[in-house]
Formats: structure tokens, C-alpha cells, sequence
């Protein structure tokens, strides 16, 4: 293990706190007990092995979340996601954010279920974003940073994800896999 | 979809707290002349908050966490296979292990009660997010209290038949503070007091509700100002109050010191 004795200290510090964020947020991408487990110890075994590589005063958050993430899209459903579901290259680009109130109010008066059941049926590459976002309450450049894209398609991506939710919550479209494509 | 140019587009980022500071304080003076962009970024506040409630939905097994604590210490973790949650053990026990078991379970007992303390305080971290949502978005509403009054013997007898509870509210002659007035407030559909007071050029809001477990948070005094908010919750008298604001610490420890007095 490539960590010195003084360092382990230091990552506890740093990574127990985030211990409960990376495991719910592995199992919205992994949709699945067992490997959010083991998504969670792989980005604990690489995060401790390359500490050393970390560069202090920066994002340790992102840090440790990019790795959760490059981790999934390593595996074997994280490919598949990768595969089912291939960003519309018009959605990278910044666009602007509008917000329909009719619709927005479906999303915030839906209940819990039925918003979990929405994320649920959104494909994974479609909810990572806004999870980062409403969830982790992760800045636009700390989630640019996890995504490794830039800030202007991570404002894209929120606001094109919000907009799926809300159409979702508000029956208007089924959205999966290869339909999400607009 | 707003109507309003000028800020058409950049709700999202002013809810997400991405503008420049200038910009933040420019659109909050705008919210309060324009409902077209209020309604807007109220209904993106709730729904950020629907998203985050329920986007926080899985919690890690206590083994898993329990290993990582080991791994992160470089110590040698207890073996844990997720897929295959090997159980030998079990099968080889006899009662000449008894000791063994004995003290396994003692160490058992002492991780849950960790376990327990670390949800706890990831419930409470929850609930003060949750109370600072009500807080923004109360403020960012075209109308942050529905009984707008300075007066407290005016604010008080208002809850009257709208909460389950009643309360005392501070004298404020010779102190930097002034009642704006309240609004009832829902906590886990449990009914509360939303009091919003004045300081300087902040707002500070206070919440009263009854003290039950779900609310979640710490069990007596608790202070923190990690966020960008100083926040101190405390109970008294079976309530439990929440105090929030952008205000500095000494001012929100003042304003605390007053209600905990009040009569």
C-alpha cells in the first residue's frame, strides 16, 4: 500500500466523513446493494493508494467522488450504462436554463416515492448531475470537477435533468434508456 | 417560465447559490418587486428540496462502514465480501467459543452505539439543511410572513389555533432587534412558528416546534456556523427552537439569550 503511516490518520480524517454520501450516491448510479458495496471499497482502496498523489487545500470531495464515478463507469454496469445511454452531444453545450412553473410544481409537490421512482427511471448518466447537485449540494465547478467536464455543460445537464424529472412526475413521458434521448 | 428578461435564465444558478454575491443581492432586492421570478424560484427551492429528501434515500450497511473505518486507519480490515457474505463462521461455532461471542458481541454492541451517535448525526445535518431550506425559501417568497407585525403581543396570539403549542416572545425596546412577524411553518408535517426578526440589514428566522424524535436533531444546545449560516437550536420547555440567519454569531447568540429569557 502505497500511503505512509502518517497519512492514514489524515484520510480517515478526510474520507469517513464522506463515507455516507459515496454509498448512497454509488448505489443511485449502481441501482444495486452488493456493488454500491463494492464500488464504495474500490474507491476507498484507489483513493488510500494514490493519497499521496492528492494535492492538499484542494476538492477532496470531488476528488474522492470522481473516483466513485470513474470506478462505475469501469465496471461492468457502468459500461453498459455508458452504452445504453450515450450523451446527445446538443445537451453538452450550455444552454439556457429555463424553469416551467406548472411543471416545477409537480416536482415539488410529488412525494418522496414517486420522486425516488422518477430518479429510478431515469437512465444512471441522466441523474448523476442533479443528485450531485440537490443532494450533495456540490457546487457547479466541484461537480464539473467529478464529471471531469466543463461548468457550462454541468449547468446543461441539471437543468436538462430537472426538466426530465418534472416531465416525468408530470406524466408526460416515460423516460428510459434510449428514450431519453430527446 | 418567467416572463421577467432581465433575470430569465439565471434563476436556477441564483437557487443553486452559483451567481456572484452583487448578483445574489441584486436578484433577492429583484424577488421582492417581481412575482413572476419569486414564483419561479420558489418552486425550484421546493423542488431542490423534494430531490435532496428524496435523493438521501440509501444507508450503508453498519459492516460495510465498519471496514472502511479499519482500511482507512491501515488496519487490517474484518473480511467483508459483498457478494459473497461468507458465513463460515457460523457453522463452526461450539460452545467453548462462548468467550469469543461473548466479546464479539460486547464490540458489536459498542459499534452500533457508534453507529447510532454517527446517524444521529447525519440525521440532524439533515434537519438543519431542511430548516435552512424553510428559511431561503421563505425569504426568497414575495410574502416571507403572513402576519406582518413588529408588535410581539400581536404576533403571538396570531398562532393561536394554527400551531399545537404556545410560546413567549422576547421584549425587543433597547435591543438591535425587531419582530417582522411569522408564518406557520411545516417540519415533517408537523405545524411550527416561522418568526422572522430583523438585525441590521439581515433577516433571522426562528423556529418553534413541539419536540419529537422526528425532528431529529441534537439532543440539547447545538451551535454551527460550518455553513454559510450560524445556526443554534436548543429545547426549552418541550419546544424545540431553531435560530438561522447570515447574521454573525454574536448577534444570533444575543437574539438566542432573548428568547431563552422571554416571558
Amino acid at each position: 500500500m502505497k500511503a505512509q503511516t502518517g497519512s492514514y490518520g489524515e484520510f480517515e480524517r478526510l474520507a469517513m466523513p464522506l463515507f455516507d454520501s459515496l454509498y448512497n450516491f454509488a448505489r443511485w448510479l449502481a441501482q444495486d446493494a452488493t456493488e454500491a458495496e463494492d464500488l464504495v471499497q474500490e474507491t476507498f482502496k484507489k483513493a488510500l493508494h494514490g493519497f499521496s498523489s492528492f494535492v492538499p487545500d484542494t476538492d477532496f470531495r470531488a476528488w474522492m467522488f470522481r473516483i466513485l464515478r470513474n470506478t462505475f463507469l469501469t465496471s461492468r454496469t457502468g459500461l453498459r450504462a455508458k452504452l445504453t445511454v450515450e450523451l446527445d452531444p446538443a445537451d453538452e453545450e450550455t444552454t439556457p436554463v429555463t424553469w416551467e412553473t406548472p411543471e416545477s410544481l409537480a416536482l415539488a409537490s410529488a412525494t418522496r416515492e414517486a420522486l425516488q421512482a422518477a430518479l429510478d427511471g431515469l437512465p444512471v448518466m441522466y441523474r448523476e448531475a442533479v443528485l450531485l447537485c440537490d443532494v450533495e449540494e456540490m457546487k457547479y465547478q466541484e461537480i464539473a470537477q467529478v464529471l471531469s467536464v466543463p461548468v457550462g455543460t454541468v449547468m446543461s445537464r441539471i437543468a436538462r435533468e430537472r426538466k426530465l424529472l418534472r416531465q416525468m412526475l408530470a406524466g408526460e413521458r416515460s423516460v428510459r434508456s434510449g428514450s431519453a434521448r430527446k | 417560465m418567467t416572463n421577467c428578461s432581465t433575470w430569465q435564465g439565471r434563476v436556477a444558478s441564483y437557487v443553486d447559490a452559483e451567481l456572484p454575491l452583487p448578483e445574489m443581492e441584486a436578484f433577492r432586492e429583484h424577488l421582492a418587486t417581481c412575482p413572476d421570478c419569486a414564483s419561479t424560484a420558489l418552486a425550484l427551492m421546493e423542488s431542490k428540496m423534494a430531490v435532496r429528501r428524496a435523493g438521501n434515500r440509501y444507508a450503508a450497511p453498519p459492516e460495510l462502514r465498519a471496514n472502511m473505518l479499519h482500511f482507512a486507519k491501515g488496519e487490517p480490515a474484518v473480511a467483508h465480501n459483498a457478494a459473497g457474505r461468507d458465513r463460515e463462521g457460523y457453522r463452526n461455532f461450539t460452545a467453548r467459543h462462548w468467550t469469543g461471542w461473548a466479546l464479539a458481541t460486547a464490540a458489536l454492541l459498542l459499534l452500533a452505539a457508534g453507529l447510532f451517535v454517527a446517524a444521529n448525526r447525519r440525521q440532524s445535518a439533515k434537519a438543519v439543511a431542511e430548516f435552512a431550506d424553510l428559511h431561503v425559501t421563505a425569504l426568497a417568497s414575495a410574502n416571507p410572513v403572513e402576519v406582518v407585525s413588529t408588535d410581539r403581543h400581536t404576533v403571538k396570539p396570531w398562532f393561536q389555533g394554527r400551531i399545537p403549542f404556545t410560546f413567549d416572545l422576547p421584549d425587543l425596546q433597547a435591543t438591535p432587534f425587531t419582530l417582522v412577524g411569522g408564518r406557520v411553518a411545516y417540519f415533517h408535517q408537523e405545524p411550527g412558528a416561522h418568526l422572522v426578526f430583523g438585525y441590521q440589514r439581515h433577516f433571522i428566522s426562528v423556529f418553534i416546534f413541539r419536540d419529537t424524535p422526528q425532528l431529529a436533531m441534537p439532543a440539547s444546545f447545538f451551535a454551527d456556523n460550518t455553513s454559510s449560516f450560524t445556526l443554534r437550536t436548543w429545547t426549552q420547555q418541550g419546544l424545540r427552537y431553531v435560530i438561522l440567519g447570515d447574521a454573525n454569531a454574536a448577534a444570533i447568540a444575543s437574539l438566542t439569550e432573548l428568547l431563552q429569557h422571554a416571558r
